[in-house]
């Protein structure tokens, strides 16, 4: 079993390799949250996540032979580019096995280092059989994402770099994925500080660690924005190493980690992805039981797609009532409309966008419906806004989802 | 520095005993850079995110250099600033921690999220209408009624003695990570950040220091080739709602003639390049007038090729509109 010893040796394997990323205090998060945040920053490591710390030590030891022959690994994201990263560094061909329906984009990120993409299987367990079959028949090494004892040595060196910068945290959250950066995290903290409790947070889509520790069998599936931890079997190498060190693996719901990305945008300025804020969702979750301790957020990763960030960005202001779109019904005559956007005005709320209706759909041939979206300060507002219209006998309906409570 | 109130532009020594004044209550932001990137441009791209400062900008540096000098006796009448928004919530930061009020005039047209950030700072915020109101009247009143003290955003020695720790630590930083930048890449608006780092810059580095700015509000720019202050002129507008002073400061551009090498200047749509960019390679959010120098970095206004160039991101606090705009780039 991996032991602290051999985070030791990666850490001095790693220097110069990849980034000694810093680890910063929060006193946003902080105010927000209760307790004494203090964040990794793993999204600034190259490629963008903690995934090159190790796949860097597995290659390192690879004898030449190996290195002549290549390596192959299955991933559609930061593993993929953590392989390819080092790989192309160091000279070694790489082949990357995908889920045939990867998104153009990731696969030109993982050939932009040279390495071969090879899109098979449906899914990233698929692939990944399919690529340790072709490793078995080629002679070639399997760079596996988790459960190799190089890997989570590997993994474990962002969280030394953490405990020197801040030595005293009573708490570390890190998510689970695999359990490679868990397993590593949990190693270096005991050696620290036997004291500092070590929480894992994983996606409740996929919850597989979490039903390993209670003897469940794993049934995770989906979509989830933390895909970087959307792994359906938990590790054989990592589960003993989580059952030996880590008291407790609480899941987050899917709407808390896509508002922890929205919180981290606003309050911290930080592009993190939907796996990095997991940590944050389930700190956010149990804010009692973190109140007044210093606890350590391991950011894992920021590699988020723009379309995706803008969206859960624009689905932020909507959520908030800073953005909301009303379905307002008025009598078809001169006028209506110039009333209705008087009382939006009146009432502070600026329209951005209007959706005139009266030709196509099945309303009274003398009404009419308008479609306004409006920028408003919260949910409050949106509220007074919609009495102050339906008052002056504008029925009003909300289309969007902003929680009005 | 003795008094408060010097009007002598400052010297390093004010910087270094700024940079005193402000240890363990700014923060040392890091430098952080990403060697994919750097291969793609072809030169070495160090960026200093003050978008991660206390309050989402520099401006806490010299807003606290200033507020934290005010001797006890004067604390009770509290401090008055006009802002936009990033001076603002360093102002109502650095006057909450020293146990001191803020009322803060802002413009009614302001970012949503730098009025609602000023007011959770502890900040009052009075609005005022940018076209038919006069701020520096609304400003002078404050201080007749209530006894308040002025902190102005940019043309005063302590002000820019705070932002110039800006300059101090990327002298330092670049050691730690064995880079030798060839030139310094600063946002000018009033100048007051730019000034203080050049000033920082020119007693460490000694290498060159570029203003940038957008090209609707280039005035610094021009007021360095015509060797004197020029105005932005009439009806200019920008993304770049931090940077929209109307000519560089009296103070700040005595200094910035001096130390600086030349300015550039960058549209609005790159800009939000530069803000794409800063989120998806960099993973840190970026405001228009927080980008400027960035954007003009990657867009090379100046040759940097096999280059090493320090890039200051000013500041963070953009709307998700804006952020969403600029992601869809």
């Amino acid at each position: 079993m991996t032991d602290y010893s051999d985070i030791q040796k990666a850490r001095e394997l790693l220097n110069g390799q990849v980034l000694r990323t810093p680890t910063i205090p929060s006193p946003g998060l902080s105010k927000l949250t209760g307790a004494e945040v203090y964040l990794k920053l793993e999204n600034q490591q190259v490629t963008g996540s903690f995934k090159v710390r190790g796949s860097y030590v597995r290659m390192a030891a690879l004898t030449d032979d190996e290195r002549k022959a290549g390596v192959i690994a299955a991933s559609a994201g930061n593993h993929a580019q953590g392989v390819g990263y080092h790989a192309e560094r160091l000279g070694i061909p790489a082949a990357i096995y995908m889920p045939a329906n990867t998104p153009f984009t990731k696969v030109a990120r993982t050939e932009a280092f040279g390495a071969q993409v090879i899109l098979e299987g449906e899914t990233v367990a698929e692939s990944r059989i399919l690529a340790q079959q072709a490793a078995d028949d080629a002679g070639k090494v399997f760079i596996h994402p988790y459960d190799d004892p190089h890997v989570i040595a590997g993994q474990g060196t962002a969280t030394m770099e953490m405990l020197e910068d801040a030595p005293d945290l009573d708490a570390i959250i890190v998510p689970i994925g695999g359990g490679g950066l868990a397993s590593g995290c949990c190693i270096a903290a005991a050696a620290h500080n036997p004291d500092i409790e070590v929480v894992g947070a994983q996606a409740d889509a996929y919850p597989s660690m979490h039903q390993a520790f209670k003897g469940e069998a794993p049934h995770g599936k989906g979509a989830t924005i933390a895909d970087g931890i959307a792994v359906k079997e938990p590790g054989e190498l990592t589960t003993p190493i989580l059952r030996a060190h880590m008291n407790d693996v609480t899941v987050v719901r899917e709407g808390d980690i896509e508002r922890a990305v929205q919180i981290m945008v606003d309050v911290q300025r930080l592009i993190v992805e939907g796996s990095g804020a997991v940590p944050l969702a389930a700190l956010m979750a149990e804010p009692a039981r973190f109140k007044g301790r210093k606890v350590g957020l391991m950011i894992s990763g920021g590699n988020i797609d723009s379309r995706l960030l803008s969206s859960v960005l624009m689905r932020g202001l909507i959520r908030d009532g800073r953005l909301a779109k009303l379905r307002i019904s008025l009598i078809d005559m001169p006028g209506a409309l110039a009333a209705v956007a008087g009382i939006i005005g009146g009432k502070g709320g600026n329209i951005v966008d209007v959706m005139h209706q009266r030709m196509f759909r099945d309303v009274p041939v003398k009404e009419a419906e308008v479609d306004i979206a409006i920028e408003s300060l919260n949910a409050d507002h949106v509220r007074d806004i919609i009495r102050a219209l339906e008052a002056e006998g504008f029925g009003t309906r909300l289309l969007s989802d902003v929680s009005l409570g | 520095m003795d008094s408060l109130n010097s009007s002598e532009p400052p010297v390093f020594a004010d910087i270094k005993d700024a940079a005193r004044q402000l240890n363990g209550w700014a923060r040392r932001t890091p430098l952080l850079e990403n060697s994919i990137l750097n291969e793609q441009l072809g030169f070495r791209l160090i960026v200093k995110p003050e978008c991660l400062q206390r309050t989402g900008s520099f401006k806490f540096r010299g807003a606290f250099n200033k507020i934290s000098r005010i001797p006890e006796d004067m604390r009770g009448n509290g401090v008055v600033a006009f802002s936009s928004g990033n001076h603002a919530q360093g102002v109502a930061a650095a006057a909450t921690l020293m146990g001191m009020k803020s009322t803060i005039i802002m413009p009614k047209d302001a970012p949503k999220a730098k009025i609602d950030n000023t007011r959770a700072l502890g900040g009052t915020v009075v609005l005022y209408d940018r076209l038919n109101e006069n701020r520096e009247e609304i400003g002078e009143r404050m201080q007749k009624e209530q006894g308040a003290i002025l902190v102005k955003p940019y043309d005063e020695p302590l002000i820019i003695a705070g932002q110039g720790t800006v300059g101090l630590e990327i002298s330092e930083q670049v050691e730690e990570i064995d880079a030798k930048p060839d030139a310094v890449f600063v946002p000018a608006g009033g100048g007051g950040l730019i000034s203080g780092t050049a000033l920082a810059i020119s007693e460490t580095l000694g290498c060159d220091v570029y203003s940038a700015e957008p090209e609707t509000y280039d005035d610094h720019k021009r007021s360095l080739e015509a060797g004197s202050r020029q105005p932005v002129p009439d009806g200019a507008v920008s993304i770049c709602d931090a940077l929209l002073a109307p000519i560089p400061g009296e103070l700040t551009f005595s200094l910035n003639s001096r130390l600086l090498k030349g300015g550039l200047s960058v549209s609005d749509e790159e800009v939000l390049r530069a803000m794409k960019t800063a989120m998806l390679s960099l993973k840190i959010v970026v405001e228009p007038g927080g980008a400027v120098a960035l954007a003009s970095a990657l867009t090379q206004k100046i040759d940097l090729k096999g280059k090493t160039v320090v890039c200051v991101c000013s500041g963070g606090n953009a709307d998700p509109e804006m952020l969403s705009r600029a992601l869809s780039m």
